[in-house]
């Protein structure tokens, strides 16, 4: 991996309609390796920066039918095959009462799926990351809100993409050490 | 936004409600005369398939009630752009309370305990009827009851129906009155319900008890109320006024509720199944043994697959919910399957072997064929919103985005 | 007082008091945590509760040591007090769910002051109910033998039995409402590590918090898990006391076997969930100045939850009562008949009072928005939700089929300082929560105000 000093320029801004609208024009200005940090959720963000995959969906139905179905086998085979026992007449395969299990399964495993499958796909836990290189960035958790443009853009520059940033609004825009 | 509010003509439903209203009376009044001359000729199964087609209309006229009175106690733009839709469904609680007479012409065919006991053959069923009958399963109580139940449905839809009008001359009053009718509503609506289904459905088999039985089939009613309300937005949205209001936020809330109600009501009916499977106990579990064998069965797990398992997954989509279009055709055949669970609970008390003559069709349509009648009629003689009431905003203000 | 109504009632009253910015609601609610002094009443609270969690242990201890015949259970009364309060701490559990994960998919954003500790609640619910099954096998320290998995006796658990369902519903619910909590918990971590100046919080926080940045993917991807967490816990929380209730309904001792228990369960676990949320709400929102945000609107809503799921219980006693006539079973008949005028009536009457007559004073909406007046009607809900499980549990099993198997029960003193020890387990770790982590979602209390809304 190509080990650059520089990892990328950041600019801070004021509010999540400045910030919205700063990833939205660095986008159009050509830049693809864009990413944006705020305190809270903030609807379109994501989409601004020029991310559309979210694959959580289907890591979770995937470990939903996972644990489903062997919530099921398990117990069609431990009450037919391994462990038969009769208990007041039921059949072996007593599907009516293997559905609780086979439900519980099925929310288990697709919940464990979901958190651990967003951890996961966003690289948590990361103890260091370059953007805590950043004094202010700090504020990145109460109200302050960050664009950065990373210097694996082909587009990037220190000094163009300062002065775009500045152009945007940005303030305290400063170059992140890797 | 005031050009609409001062011109009451474009609140009101397209030309194509009058058209079906008189269609709907064409085939209500021919499929009636045929029932009657059925009803003559084979008055058993004129009276079976005429409680099916009767319990089948009810629950989207009751449920449509119910969700109305939802609608005045939470808001929300999805109650209000088919409030009038609701509105128009729960006024036929007249036209099922004369609907219902014909019953009480056929309670001996109907039900076992209006019969002479002497000649019931099952001894342990005659002396549990022996108590029963005098105490509370008599023809005399059961109309009693009923009337309890008609005054009460008779009331609340025609004090929502009564403001609901006022709301159409200005000034509006607060909505208040509203919530304070409805809280209570839902009280009594639950109530009356589960002992008309006592009543009506579950005394066919006296011996058969079953403690959420009302509940399995209030939220059938409520499917039945969401599923017919997203029917007939659809027709309307083709035209003005509903073309303007109809957004896919509400469509899209619509379909959550038709998705809530199918999980609860497979939640009800698989705890009934589980809790009566589990116990095995001979007065319950031959209510399903009836059910489940001799082609009956075949109908219960199609009531599985596509009344609960298919309908679920397709309602998990949100592109689904929000296309009005697609929606409607889930709604109508969600319509459809509430009348085949309803033919599951009824007819096997009948027909050992699975059985639909021609009387649980031809009186269904004409039930129906009347009740669409009235309920367009209904829908033509008030505006479909109330423009003055505060909670219209949400639904005339311009969708963004 | 028309005006107040539409405040009450619509969506549109404010759910957070005007005036704050992302700023003042991040410092008001992570310096409880952080810079807030002990106070003397933390220490006197935090002290009682402990000292009763100690009497817990003791009398755990005591029961390792001489077996379950130190509780009052004996046949035919075989689960006494065990299972009624394993079923009153789920139940109080469930609101928690209910709060964060039904009223997300329903976008009511006023549960966002309440879900953190409400939450929190349902984690330490479901602890306290989780110690009574265990201690209650008899040989605790081989309750493992609970779950499915190969061993050399070549034995399985059976699976038609509703025990085993509980086993697999309380497991995925404790580790599902952990999850959700956690999750929900990540951001306000990393808050915390950056607002925290003191080394040692700040690593904690820090390893906790697992490097959140709060990058638009993370966003993206945490809020799509979020969701679908809560859509997953949405049937799960009703499918645990649905399997509660299954402990009892699959079996055919009078008085258990009824269909309506499943949903006339769940609504009594969120009855008794809510009340227990306004009991730790009223408090909470006094002493930490939280009134801001833990307004008028959240006691009304909390209270007509409470007043709605109230109705639907009375609806199952109804439904009960008159079917225990109606069927004409001698022994259901008799069920009823033992409830009103057995040894028990005392306690039924009691129930009866408590959770259907006293809180229908919550029509009421000027006693709704009284703190003080909903704190003891919260009370009188919880100890007649109480009640509800002792009639059930006892009740249907000192007279059952067979007049020589009839017997009574009295709980011992191990059974209440077990019982009243759980409580005291339950505030100490709500005392300890309010003080370590922020009670209230930071993140999400953010989104609500004004200025958080992207304008074009």
């Amino acid at each position: 991996m190509k080990r650059a000093p520089i990892y990328g320029t950041m600019a801070e801004f004021d509010s999540p309609t400045a910030l919205v609208a700063a990833a939205h024009r660095t986008h159009e200005a050509g830049y693809q390796k864009v990413d944006a940090y705020s305190p809270f959720p903030i609807e379109g963000l994501a989409e601004a920066v020029g991310f559309h995959k979210n694959r959580v969906p289907l890591v979770t139905l995937i470990g939903g039918l996972i644990g489903g179905l062997s919530g099921y086998l398990l117990q069609y085979w431990v009450s037919t095959s391994s462990y038969p026992v009769n208990v007041g007449g039921k059949p072996y395969h007593s599907w009516p009462a293997f559905i609780i299990v086979t439900f519980e399964m099925t929310i288990l495993f697709a919940g464990i799926s979901a958190v651990f499958g967003m951890l996961a796909l966003n690289g948590l836990p990361m103890p260091y990351h370059p953007v805590f290189n950043v004094p202010r960035f700090a504020f990145a958790t109460k109200d302050r809100f960050f664009l950065i443009v990373f210097a694996s853009d082909p587009k990037y520059s220190p000094a163009e993409t300062r002065r775009f940033l500045e152009s945007l609004g940005g303030r305290a825009i400063s170059e992140v050490p890797d | 936004m005031s050009a609409a509010r001062a011109n009451q003509l474009d609140t009101m439903a397209p030309p194509v409600a009058r058209i079906i209203q008189s269609r709907s009376l064409v085939i209500g009044l021919i499929f009636a005369a045929i029932s009657i001359i059925g009803g003559f000729l084979r008055p058993d199964e004129f009276f079976r398939g005429y409680l099916l087609a009767y319990m089948d209309w009810l629950g989207v006229t009751l449920g449509s009630m119910v969700i109305l009175m939802i609608r005045h106690l939470t808001g929300g733009g999805w109650g209000t752009v088919i409030r009038r839709i609701l509105g128009a469904a729960m006024r036929c609680v007249p036209l099922m309370t004369i609907l219902f007479v014909p019953i009480l012409f056929g309670l001996p065919r109907l039900y076992v305990w209006a019969r002479p006991l002497d000649s019931m053959a099952d001894k342990h069923l005659r002396e549990h009827l022996q108590e029963i009958t005098k105490s509370y399963l008599s023809v005399n109580g059961f109309i009693v009851r009923a009337a309890i139940y008609f005054a009460i449905w008779n009331l609340l839809s025609f004090f929502l129906t009564k403001w609901s009008r006022e709301q159409d001359q200005p000034p509006v009053r607060d909505n208040n009155r509203f919530k304070v009718l409805s809280g209570p509503g839902l009280i009594l609506y639950a109530f009356t319900v589960t002992f008309a289904a006592i009543d009506w459905v579950m005394s066919i088999d006296p011996s058969w008890i079953s403690t959420i039985y009302g509940l399995v089939i209030l939220i059938g009613q409520l499917l039945s109320a969401m599923c017919f309300a997203i029917v007939v937005e659809r027709i309307l949205v083709k035209y003005k006024p509903m073309s303007d209001w109809l957004k896919p936020e509400f469509v899209h809330d619509h379909g959550k509720w038709m998705l809530t109600f199918i999980m609860v009501w497979a939640y009800f009916s698989f705890s009934q199944w589980l809790i009566i499977w589990a116990g095995n106990l001979p007065d319950e579990i031959t209510w399903y043994m009836r059910r489940l064998n001799d082609g009956w069965g075949f109908v219960g797990l199609w009531l599985v697959v596509f009344h609960f398992a298919v309908p679920f997954v397709i309602l998990l989509s949100r592109p689904f919910k929000r296309d009005i279009n697609r929606m409607a055709w889930l709604a109508v055949w969600m319509l459809f399957m509430r009348y085949l669970d309803l033919l599951w609970n009824i007819e096997p008390n009948f027909s050992p072997t699975f059985a639909i003559t021609w009387a649980d069709v031809v009186v269904s349509i004409a039930v129906g064929g009347l009740w669409m009648w009235f309920f367009f009629r209904n829908l033509n003689s008030m505006p479909l919103l109330p423009v003055h009431d505060v909670d219209a905003n949400e639904v005339l203000e311009p969708a963004h985005g | 007082m028309d005006e107040r109504i539409e405040h009450a009632e619509g969506a549109r009253a404010p759910v957070i008091e005007p005036g704050y910015t992302f700023g003042t609601v991040t410092d008001k609610i992570s310096s409880i945590v952080l810079t807030r002094p002990m106070s003397n009443g933390w220490f006197l609270g935090f002290g009682v509760a402990f000292l009763l969690t100690m009497m817990m242990l003791y009398a755990m201890a005591y029961l390792f040591v001489k077996g379950v015949g130190i509780w009052g259970v004996t046949i035919p009364i075989g689960w006494g007090f065990a299972i009624i309060n394993f079923v009153w701490w789920i139940g109080i559990g469930h609101a928690g769910t209910l709060i964060s994960a039904i009223l997300l998919l329903l976008r009511q954003s006023w549960r966002n002051s309440i879900n953190r500790f409400a939450e929190a609640m349902t984690l330490f619910a479901v602890s306290a109910a989780g110690i009574f099954p265990l201690i209650h096998v008899g040989r605790p320290w081989l309750a493992y033998w609970l779950f499915p998995y190969p061993n050399s006796m070549g034995v399985w658990p059976q699976f038609r039995s509703p025990l085993i369902w509980d086993v697999f519903a309380v497991s995925t619910y404790a580790t599902i409402s952990l999850l959700f909590w956690f999750v929900g918990l990540i951001p306000d971590l990393a808050t915390l590590r950056d607002r925290s100046t003191n080394r040692g919080a700040k690593i904690i926080y820090g390893i906790l918090a697992m490097g959140w940045r709060g990058s638009a993917r993370h966003w993206d991807r945490y809020e799509t898990a979020y969701l679908l967490l809560a859509g997953l816990a949405t049937p799960l929380v009703l499918s645990v006391h649905t399997v509660v209730s299954f402990d009892f309904a699959v079996g055919i001792v009078p008085g258990w076997h009824t269909t309506i228990f499943p949903p006339y369960f769940v609504a009594g676990a969120i009855y008794s969930g809510f009340a227990m949320v306004l009991m730790l709400a009223i408090p909470i929102r006094k002493l930490y100045g939280l009134e801001d945000f833990i307004t008028e609107l959240h006691l009304q809503n909390a209270a007509k939850v409470m007043l709605a799921t109230g109705l639907i219980v009375g609806y199952g006693y109804v439904i009960e009562a008159f079917m225990g006539w109606y069927s004409g079973n001698r022994y259901d008949a008799f069920t009823l008949w033992n409830r009103l005028h057995g040894p028990y009536r005392w306690e039924y009457y009691a129930l009866l009072m408590c959770n259907i007559v006293i809180p229908q004073v919550l029509w009421i909406r000027k006693l709704r928005s009284r703190p003080i007046a909903l704190f003891f009607v919260s009370l009188v809900v919880l100890v007649g939700m109480w009640l509800e499980r002792f009639i059930i549990v006892v009740v249907s099993l000192h007279r059952d089929f067979l007049t020589s198997s009839w017997g009574m029960y009295y709980p011992t003193r191990w059974d209440w300082m077990t019982y009243i020890g759980t409580i005291g387990m339950f505030l100490a770790a709500m005392f300890l929560f309010v003080r370590l982590l922020p009670m209230i979602s930071i993140f999400e209390m953010r989104t609500l105000l004004p200025e958080a809304e992207v304008k074009e």
